[in-house]
């Protein structure tokens, strides 16, 4: 079996893989077959990180990799995330048990609250009765062996969630060259983070989208090394194919980590684009899920992907996820 | 649909109202000019917006007979109908205005910035702007851009000193730490415009961060989107369009800019004009709180937290999606 580096989850005395596999993308495969290989093939290369959200796909993402770990739960650290964004304890609870059922297991390793984007959603997360409160009970509970936030949003937002005054164990961020010199988390959130002792999960490394990689700015491979040379504990990506899984395990099964002056003349290239249009997880609400949206009241996009799941979602077509097609 | 009959009708009215309350329209120092303003303005982008010429003149004309001098105005609005119109629309009167346009270089040098300055004087038929701002800064490195040798900030003073304009200046919707980014740099600006309203003092406030420098510098500051940018602040928000623009009347700004796209809303803005009294601290403190519980993620402020008011030059320019690739 081949092997990728691994590195320690905060204090915790446990260790996971450098590459972790992007649950959003999962639900991208062309069909549960091809799910079950992607899942079956980065656990045969070394992936133990496995990435997972209650609203990715309306549940798809997360009842493909439950199917897919079927015999495999223990090889694994399994992580998703809960929607609440800003509501109440309660939903959050209600959200864990379907994640739970969804993944047919009886606890996850880390459970972080998703998407934080919104300028008062550390107020909202804090509040009496707010998600905190489900997030210590699902721990007491032992449903969760650690609890986290993630977000691709502003720094700023990242900071209000760590300086709330709950004892995160991880905290999930995008980490890319382009980040570097744009409203950074690597520059503002990392060293926090460190202060704390939190385990830090990079995301993003190819901006989303790959973009980038598509206009010739960078290659996949000095974007993922990039990403797994700054002291994160993992770095998530999607891989919605198998040749992208047979890729990304090449890199990470030879990874070793840049120099500084490599890592600088990789930041130096993005210089030209600071104004965030690489990153439209920072600029538009491109990458915002509808959920996060409604519960803030703000407009939705009726010809965004994931709106136009969630509204054949109510339609009854007699299949579980209706395609978009 | 209207007819002329319609226009007439109510700018007759409209006349009526403004005869008897010209001198009641207060007006405001802009900077040390010498030149004083009307405390409401004339939000360009909606005098375009009016279903023909005839109507934008009748609006523009009915906005001077009732007092009101400040015109606002922008390169890019309407693709130059705004600028058009707005000229026609002043015709013989344009001594009687301040009149403002703006320059949409959005990074790009000098010497676009002082072809579009000919293009804004052709189009609404001067020889001089008394203010020629930058507009939409928006972009974190828009700053910059426009300072770099031979940038736009160039531009302003070589227009300044061939006489061309009067006064210069900048603008934004999106962030207060860029506005003020281009207040550090020691730079002569005149003005400086911003979104100022309630909602505002919540959240990314221009009001508490922007605002002191810019007095502290001597900048006059003309306020914007005093009701959301298209009035969801007032659809939405819980609060009246009169409460609104009080709030941002008693603010200390020269004038408040607002788009007025047809007689009647015209007609509206002159009336809670004549009834204006500074609000009172506690007056906007008051305001202030009943908005905050939908001001903390700025959904009434969609042009700080989405593209939706961010302009196809200033995308195209910054290489950006455009509106139609982008939701929402």
């Amino acid at each position: 079996m081949a092997s990728i580096p691994q590195r320690q989850f905060g204090n915790s005395g446990t260790s996971i893989s450098i590459l972790g596999l992007g649950g959003h993308h999962l639900g991208d495969a062309a069909d549960v077959k091809t799910a079950h290989e992607i899942v079956h093939r980065a656990i045969d290369g070394g992936v133990t990180f496995f990435d997972n959200c209650w609203e990715y796909h309306r549940g798809k993402s997360e009842v493909w990799l439950g199917s897919a770990l079927q015999g495999r739960r223990d090889k694994v650290f399994l992580m998703t995330k809960v929607c609440t964004h800003g509501r109440d304890q309660d939903l959050a609870m209600r959200m864990l048990e379907e994640s739970l059922n969804r993944l047919q297991t009886d606890h996850l390793d880390l459970w972080q609250i998703h998407g934080v984007a919104f300028d008062n959603d550390a107020a909202l997360f804090i509040r009496p009765n707010g998600a905190a409160e489900a997030l210590t009970k699902a721990k007491q509970q032992g449903k969760v062996r650690f609890v986290g936030f993630t977000g691709h949003k502003d720094p700023k937002i990242h900071l209000s969630f760590l300086n709330c005054g709950f004892p995160f164990d991880s905290v999930q961020m995008p980490l890319n060259p382009f980040d570097a010199t744009f409203r950074s988390f690597q520059k503002q959130v990392v060293p926090e983070a460190q202060k704390r002792g939190m385990a830090i999960l990079g995301m993003k490394p190819l901006q989303g989208a790959g973009i980038a990689i598509q206009k010739g700015v960078f290659t996949a491979e000095e974007l993922l090394r990039y990403a797994m040379s700054l002291p994160v504990t993992t770095c998530i990506t999607g891989m919605e194919k198998p040749d992208i899984v047979e890729q990304n395990l090449r890199i990470a099964q030879n990874f070793t980590p840049l120099s500084d002056a490599e890592m600088e003349a990789l930041g130096e290239r993005t210089r030209q684009y600071a104004d965030g249009r690489f990153e439209p997880y920072k600029v538009s609400l491109k990458y915002d899920n509808p959920e996060a949206r409604l519960a803030h009241d703000f407009p939705i996009d009726t010809g965004q992907k994931e709106v136009k799941e969630m509204l054949r979602e109510v339609e009854n077509t007699g299949k579980p996820f209706p395609s978009d097609k | 649909m209207a007819t002329r009959r319609d226009f007439l009708q109510s700018a007759a009215l409209v006349g009526t109202l403004m005869a008897q309350k010209l001198s009641s329209i207060p007006k405001r120092p802009l900077g040390k000019s010498g030149l004083e303003v009307s405390i409401l303005g004339v939000g360009g982008f909606h005098v375009g917006s009016a279903r023909s010429l005839e109507e934008a003149t009748s609006i523009v004309q009915g906005a001077l007979d009732a007092g009101l001098n400040f015109f606002d105005n922008a390169w890019e609005y309407h693709d130059g109908k705004s600028e058009e119109w707005l000229g026609a629309a002043l015709g013989s009167r344009r001594n009687e205005a301040v009149l403002m346009t703006k320059v949409c270089t959005h990074g790009r040098d000098k010497k676009v910035a002082m072809q579009m300055l000919e293009q804004s004087l052709r189009r609404l038929r001067t020889d001089h702007l008394d203010v020629w701002q930058i507009h939409e800064v928006v972009y974190d490195n828009d700053p910059e851009l426009i300072f770099r040798t031979g940038g736009a900030a160039e531009a302003l003073l070589e227009a300044k000193q061939q006489g061309k304009v009067r006064l210069i200046g900048f603008t934004g919707h999106k962030d207060p730490a860029i506005h003020l980014k281009m207040l550090s740099h020691g730079f002569p600006f005149d003005t400086v415009q911003m979104p100022l309203n309630p909602f505002d003092a919540t959240f990314r406030s221009f009001q508490h961060l922007v605002l002191p420098e810019a007095r502290k510098q001597g900048i006059s500051v003309l306020g914007m989107k005093s009701l959301g940018g298209s009035g969801e602040m007032i659809v939405q928000g819980g609060i009246t369009v009169k409460e609104a623009l009080h709030y941002a009347m008693s603010l200390p700004v020269a004038t408040t800019i607002s788009g007025m796209d047809s007689m009647e809303v015209l007609k509206q803005n002159l009336q809670i004009v004549a009834q204006f009294e500074k609000l009172s601290g506690a007056q906007m403190a008051a305001i202030e709180k009943r908005c905050q519980g939908e001001a903390g993620d700025g959904h009434l402020e969609l042009f700080k937290t989405t593209v939706k008011y961010d302009g196809k030059v200033g995308r195209q320019q910054h290489e950006y999606p455009t509106a139609e690739e982008l939701p929402v």
